[in-house]
């Protein structure tokens, strides 16, 4: 009979650096003992040895071989102990699960980012992907929010960013410091007036469920396809193959069939947005 | 198609024995359970009606070791393969439904594989109806169709036997020796006993204005923003019995454990009705209310599967009425949202 490989097994992975991003959220960065490849918006399963695990969304450039970074906000039981994690110490991770950003359909086209607070995590990831593939698209453009500018992710790296000529960016916080210079209010304010054609354009929205909520709402009305609107559906994923039941959304399950959804896959089942 | 003396059925277990391990049930006051065969003993009863537990009980084990300490291996092994006995149709039903989630989808559960692997599945006719029967709502007959190894209907001083599969068929040439021919008065009389057990089960339907499968389409859709959820969720304890005890529910929980130098990943059956079932850890749930998991276990059943599989995951068996504290009751359930009442 046919040798399945074990689905449930975590891979031994090392912890080689912690970064703190926030006050809730750590950057850790991971060197799995067995090779590891991942399409950006994938996601794996962490495991923390003896506590669980939990799904999360690398950060990382895909195209980094070797080194896998995961960016957490300390919410639950698992996330706790990730926040207290040293380099040196030993973790599992499966996966990478599921179906990411179809990037390959995004060829000649304008893309629009839309990200909001933790949600820049898996963004970070998408976005040096479209950098490495920078050639292939239109124009970039990224819309990114957060509650303050102290909650701000990967702002050195931002910085960076805002110098290409390849990406229009633009970023706002709920509510400013005197440092600030930005703009001040949620995600949707910074949505309109781009220079972009929104018939033909795509957009990617990743965030707390309230902010995908809105934008996708805004992004619509301004004339985005529902095709061409894709969103990180946050659901209970744990077994990552469609068998534990916790993810269904509709017809799918998130962790094979998403966690990426263009809109108009989901936007007729209930309680999407929670 | 053969005939088995009970003498001879016996000596077939007997020699079974060798290479599987046989459950069959066993009648305990007015309940019928799965053990273990050693000798064929006095409780013993083949046919009847359903068992208490779930074939499934067999196959996606209640609670199992599915990974140790990063190796790579697949911990759980077992000594013998499972032979089981006196299976009916709804439960063949219900491994439809397993066997699609754990065997058919995009990626294989080695687990539940490697627990069917050469499995042997010896079914029989069901020669009663209990009140909470009806299997033919569902469009499942009291006799088993397909999806068996043999099935058995009991006639006379023994069993028609019916070849389901090839390794029935090895079966049945291994052990020629003990069967026969079967005569031709028998295929009538089976079918009398049949027709009995289907008038039994009409009857329940009946009684209980059960609606056919027929009628299932949209059910859901259309029952959506109905109050028959929040009414019939009303009495509910989250206990879960419905899940565990149902033949196509399949969802687990998978969580770890460790002592001072093993580590040790479980999965256990879960319940959907269960509160922080879909919740993610920051908090946000879909289905925060009773009535509205009481609804998703039946869009479950009768949108999603219907949809994904063609098949109603649901298997007339009876066996969550039965279970519920509450007196939850699908006949009811579905009566009201077929009759949008």
């Amino acid at each position: 009979m046919h040798k399945i490989k074990n689905p449930y097994r975590p891979i031994k992975a090392e912890i080689t650096e912690v970064i703190s991003e926030t006050p809730t959220i750590k950057t850790i960065k991971i060197e799995p003992k067995e090779p590891i490849t991942f399409e950006t918006g994938q996601f794996v399963e962490l495991t923390i040895p003896g506590i669980g695990e939990a799904p999360f969304t690398p950060s990382s450039r895909p195209a980094m071989k070797g080194i896998m970074e995961l960016t957490v906000m300390r919410v639950g039981k698992v996330t706790e102990k990730i926040h207290e994690l040293k380099k040196g110490d030993i973790v599992g991770v499966r996966g990478p699960f599921g179906r990411g950003y179809p990037i390959d359909k995004f060829k000649g086209k304008e893309i629009l980012v839309v990200g909001g607070g933790c949600g820049f995590a898996p963004l970070r990831s998408l976005m040096y992907e479209l950098f490495d593939r920078s050639g292939e698209f239109k124009k970039l453009f990224f819309r990114g929010g957060c509650k303050t500018p102290q909650e701000l992710l990967y702002r050195s790296e931002i910085d960076d960013w805002a110098k290409r000529k390849d990406l229009d960016i633009k970023l706002t916080v709920d509510k400013g410091d005197s440092g600030w210079e930005g703009n001040v209010g949620v995600v949707t304010t910074i949505l309109g007036d781009l220079d972009m054609d929104y018939e033909s354009g795509i957009a990617i929205v990743c965030g707390p469920p309230v902010m995908m909520k809105f934008s996708t709402k805004k992004l619509l009305d301004m004339g985005f396809r529902e095709e061409n609107v894709y969103l990180s559906m946050e659901k209970n994923m744990s077994c990552g193959i469609g068998k534990c039941g916790h993810c269904r959304l509709g017809i799918y399950y998130a962790c094979k069939d998403g966690p990426v959804f263009s809109y108009d896959k989901v936007k007729d089942f209930s309680n999407i947005w929670e | 198609m053969q005939y088995i003396f009970s003498s001879n059925f016996t000596k077939l277990l007997e020699n079974l024995k060798n290479d599987y391990e046989i459950y069959i049930p066993v009648k305990k006051g007015e309940q019928r359970f799965y053990k273990k065969y050693i000798d064929f003993t006095d409780d013993i009863v083949i046919g009847e009606v359903r068992a208490f537990e779930p074939l499934k009980s067999f196959f996606f084990r209640a609670r199992e070791i599915v990974a140790e300490n990063f190796k790579s291996d697949i911990p759980h092994t077992i000594q013998k393969p499972f032979c089981i006995v006196g299976v009916k149709a709804c439960d063949l039903k219900g491994f439809k439904i397993q066997n699609y989630v754990f065997m058919n989808q995009d990626y294989q559960d080695p687990f539940y594989i490697k627990m069917c692997e050469n499995n042997l599945i010896i079914s029989i006719d069901c020669t009663l109806a209990i009140g909470t029967c009806f299997c033919l709502a569902l469009n499942v007959k009291p006799y088993p169709q397909e999806n068996f190894d043999i099935n058995l209907s009991m006639v006379g001083e023994g069993f028609i036997v019916e070849v389901g599969s090839q390794k029935g068929q090895n079966l049945v040439e291994k052990y020629s020796f003990l069967f026969e021919e079967e005569k031709k008065e028998f295929i009538s009389q089976r079918d009398q006993q049949r027709e009995k057990v289907i008038k039994a089960v009409e009857k329940n339907i009946r009684e209980n204005k059960i609606p056919y499968q027929d009628s299932f389409k949209g059910i859901i859709e259309r029952g959506y923003e109905s109050n028959i959820w929040a009414d019939e969720a009303n009495n509910c304890v989250e206990c879960g019995a419905c899940n565990t005890i149902c033949p196509t529910c399949h969802c687990f929980l998978l969580y770890d454990q460790k002592d001072e130098n093993r580590m040790a990943r479980l999965r256990i059956w879960d319940s959907c009705m269960i509160k922080d079932y879909a919740q993610v850890a920051g908090g946000a749930n879909p289905r925060p209310e009773l009535w509205m998991r009481l609804r998703n276990r039946f869009e479950k059943k009768f949108d999603f599967f219907p949809k994904v599989a063609n098949l109603y995951a649901c298997t007339g068996c009876g066996r969550c009425i039965s279970a519920c504290p509450a007196k939850i009751d699908i006949r009811k359930i579905l009566n009201r949202l077929v009759n949008n009442a």
